[in-house]
């Protein structure tokens, strides 16, 4: 019975840290799936999200920034603005760039944010972080408390996807994939590109820096390691990658997915491994078992450079491809009346 | 159907209960990530102490003690994660681990103390850890940094030194030291002429070194990892000419210091702390002995605290009677700290005679006494090693 407990705690772990990154991805899809703005320093804006609700929550410390008692609702809007605001000076100055500059210069900024939190000691207690972050319904017994968090970052999944959905469908997100498709047609058209551009990655960023928030919250502990770029910027893009560009709920698919396969991989290898050391198979000596299980845990991080290799060769749409939102009724009879005009 | 065989396959292999006649332990460590390589003989510690229990009895009534080893990969993200596994997956009884400071402060705040699991740590030493609301769950066979940051100083300090300069590589561990050295020397009337952080694995450290060469320094108190930065920075300094005298805590404990910069440039120049214990106490030789055998150095930092996490986690085991979470806190000061009869490194069988006799043990490790205070903490005791006549490293006990 405490076997089958303990899987569904986990599970709900697995789903929570799966919510925390679909945020990541939803915010990815709206500056790479809908806008085609390759930002490949989502680990920075995490980091900016993370660390204003660390700093705004925790109670007071010698090492670093604290002591505002500021309620964590608040607190988590207060990380959206700031990573938003961030987000607007970074693009005033470089969203004109072209897909590729775009990248490295966001690589550029995400490295920048990082050492910035790793050495303004006074603020951040540098490489040893912010500890005993307040986590939003844990005074509640277990397993209330872990449900309730759960519950919290899946309403704020549903809630982004909904309006997402929204925003795609309605003029807002056709003039992004237009911009995506054909900027030149697009400016043709009289849209300000970069007015457009900046807001799609404001919003993208904003959202970044709310998954930065929960992130927070779930660990209750974060230094300069949590906006490690392997799992921090690379892991959101083969998420969405596999998930499906531009398909909202491919991009939810796609971070629960991953990080499915990413955290579960290692209890299968260390099954398989202990299967194999014991008595009754008796393939490897224990030691043995302990050197291969040194090895299995690198080849977790070949096996996600192994899935994006596969799905951008097998299916670069991922598994979820894009669904463009149908016309209007009136505009599609209109359509129609025009053709049949000719 | 391939597909659905596998994944029938898969779920069997992940809910398959724990065999009969195991008692699993959770192992957690930075095994890729930022210190890969510093972790691997800390597992090393760790699997050895296992290995001596199984070879002489096992826990209990003849369980074999396994260790399911999860990656923390230096992160709190990774460290939540892996504590997840191995508390609700695998249904482990105790963690050791999670190497770093952030990966454990992370792992033991969101997972191990709402589960009511014991954690040892064998290398976490941030300060905040001896601080957290922890329900005595959290304990350390690791020093925290606050005693060889100080002993360092003394050290230091006795030695004449007046002005020493300060650098440190950019990581939790070396920072940590580094910062309770200089408020340490700085409160014995020395000072600090700079104070300069670097990052490690660069190729060259001239300007950093110019930049703590003004306000005449008599020695350059070095934290870093040898392999990082402490053997480029030790070697630039002595190409310029700015520093000759160097001191430096565990993390630049290494032959290779020697090997690559030269014996006749360090005798008499160079002093490393590192977590020793007492040589009259022959606990650390017994564990030297044993670990030299698996191939691995036994001066590797925290190797011995590893094995005496371990030991102590199945020894709380064992004095409980049965694989109890909620025994073990209890049962692993009684274990550790003195009164009792005391149990060394690889006695497993005698010490599971006496337990079952219900003779009070008190185990003396390989790292130390491991005397747990009333945080979970153990206190320092280090050793100084100079750079001998012979070339080799000459170790002193500091009382």
């Amino acid at each position: 019975m405490e076997q089958y407990y303990g899987l569904f705690i986990y599970g709900l772990s697995l789903l929570t840290m799966g919510g925390i990154y679909a945020v990541l991805t939803l915010g990815l899809n709206v500056q790479w799936g809908f806008t085609g703005l390759f930002n490949a320093g989502i680990a920075g804006f995490l980091a900016v999200g993370a660390y204003v609700q660390a700093i705004l929550t925790t109670p007071i410390s010698r090492d670093h920034l604290g002591a505002y008692n500021v309620p964590i609702p608040l607190a988590m809007l207060a990380a959206m603005v700031v990573s938003a605001a961030v987000a607007w000076a970074i693009a005033k100055i470089c969203i004109r760039l072209r897909s590729d500059y775009l990248a490295i210069a966001t690589i550029g900024i995400a490295e920048i944010l990082r050492l910035v939190f790793k050495n303004e000691i006074w603020a951040t207690n540098g490489p040893r972080g912010v500890s005993q972050i307040p986590k939003a319904f844990e005074t509640l017994p277990q397993p209330w408390n872990t449900l309730a968090f759960l519950a919290m970052v899946l309403g704020i999944v549903a809630v982004i996807y909904l309006a997402l959905e929204k925003a795609r469908a309605a003029p807002w997100g056709r003039v992004m994939t237009a911009i995506r498709e054909n900027e030149t047609a697009a400016s043709a058209a009289g849209k300000n590109i970069e007015a457009f551009r900046l807001e799609s990655f404001v919003i993208g960023s904003a959202l970044m820096g709310l998954a930065g928030a929960l992130l927070a919250q779930y660990l209750k502990q974060i230094d300069p390691q949590v906006s490690d770029p392997l799992t921090a910027t690379f892991l959101v893009w083969v998420m969405l990658i596999a998930g499906g560009s531009a398909n909202n709920r491919g991009a939810i698919l796609g971070a629960m997915l991953l990080w499915v396969v990413w955290s579960g991989s290692e209890i299968v290898s260390q099954r398989f491994l202990s299967l194999l050391s014991s008595d009754w198979l008796g393939i490897l000596t224990i030691t043995e078992a302990g050197e291969w299980s040194i090895r299995f845990a690198y080849l977790r991080v070949f096996i996600i450079g192994l899935i994006l290799q596969i799905i951008l060769q097998k299916r670069p749409q991922g598994v979820l491809p894009e669904k463009r939102p149908k016309p209007h009724p009136r505009l599609r009879g209109d359509a129609t009346a025009a053709s049949q005009g000719d | 159907m391939k597909t659905l065989l596998s994944a029938a396959a898969v779920a069997a292999l992940v809910t398959a209960p724990a065999m009969a006649g195991e008692i699993k332990v959770g192992s957690v460590a930075g095994v890729t990530g930022p210190i890969a390589e510093l972790v691997a003989p800390i597992i090393g510690g760790r699997n050895l102490a296992a290995e001596h229990i199984n070879a002489q009895g096992g826990l209990l009534g003849g369980d074999t003690l396994v260790m399911v080893l999860s990656d923390s990969q230096c992160d709190p993200k990774a460290g939540v994660d892996a504590g997840n596994k191995a508390v609700n997956v695998d249904q482990v009884v105790a963690i050791v681990g999670a190497s770093c400071s952030g990966a454990t402060n992370g792992m033991v705040q969101s997972v191990t103390i709402p589960a009511g699991v014991v954690n040892v740590s064998d290398s976490a030493t941030a300060p905040s850890i001896t601080d957290l609301a922890d329900n005595d769950l959290v304990f350390r066979t690791a020093p925290s940094d606050a005693y060889q940051g100080a002993a360092l100083a003394k050290l230091a300090h006795d030695a004449g030194f007046k002005k020493l300069a300060v650098t440190y590589s950019n990581d939790d561990y070396n920072a940590g030291i580094a910062k309770v050295f200089a408020e340490s020397f700085a409160g014995m009337g020395g000072m600090i002429t700079a104070n300069q952080v670097h990052e490690p694995n660069k190729a060259s450290y001239r300007s950093e070194i110019a930049t703590l060469s003004g306000g005449d320094a008599e020695g350059l108190a070095l934290f870093a990892y040898y392999g990082g930065s402490g053997i480029t920075i030790i070697r630039n300094s002595l190409e310029t000419g700015v520093f000759g005298k160097f001191m430096a805590a565990d993390g630049m404990f290494d032959v290779s210091v020697i090997e690559q910069i030269g014996a006749e440039n360090l005798q008499g120049n160079l002093m490393i702390t590192q977590a020793a214990s007492d040589p009259e106490n022959n606990s650390y030789q017994l564990f030297a002995a044993e670990f030299t055998k698996t191939g691995m150095d036994p001066a590797a930092p925290y190797a011995s605290h590893g094995y005496d996490a371990t030991f102590l986690v199945a020894l709380a085991i064992e004095k409980a009677g049965a694989a109890d979470r909620s025994k073990i806190a209890a049962a692993l000061r009684e274990v550790a700290n003195a009164p009792g009869e005391i149990i060394r490194p690889g006695e497993w069988e005698k010490a599971k005679k006496l337990i079952a006799a219900g003779t009070d043990i008190n185990y003396e490790g390989a790292s130390g006494p491991v005397d747990f205070d009333d945080k979970g903490d153990v206190a320092g005791f280090y050793s100084v090693n100079r750079v001998g006549s012979d070339g080799k490293y000459a170790m002193e006990y500091l009382r």
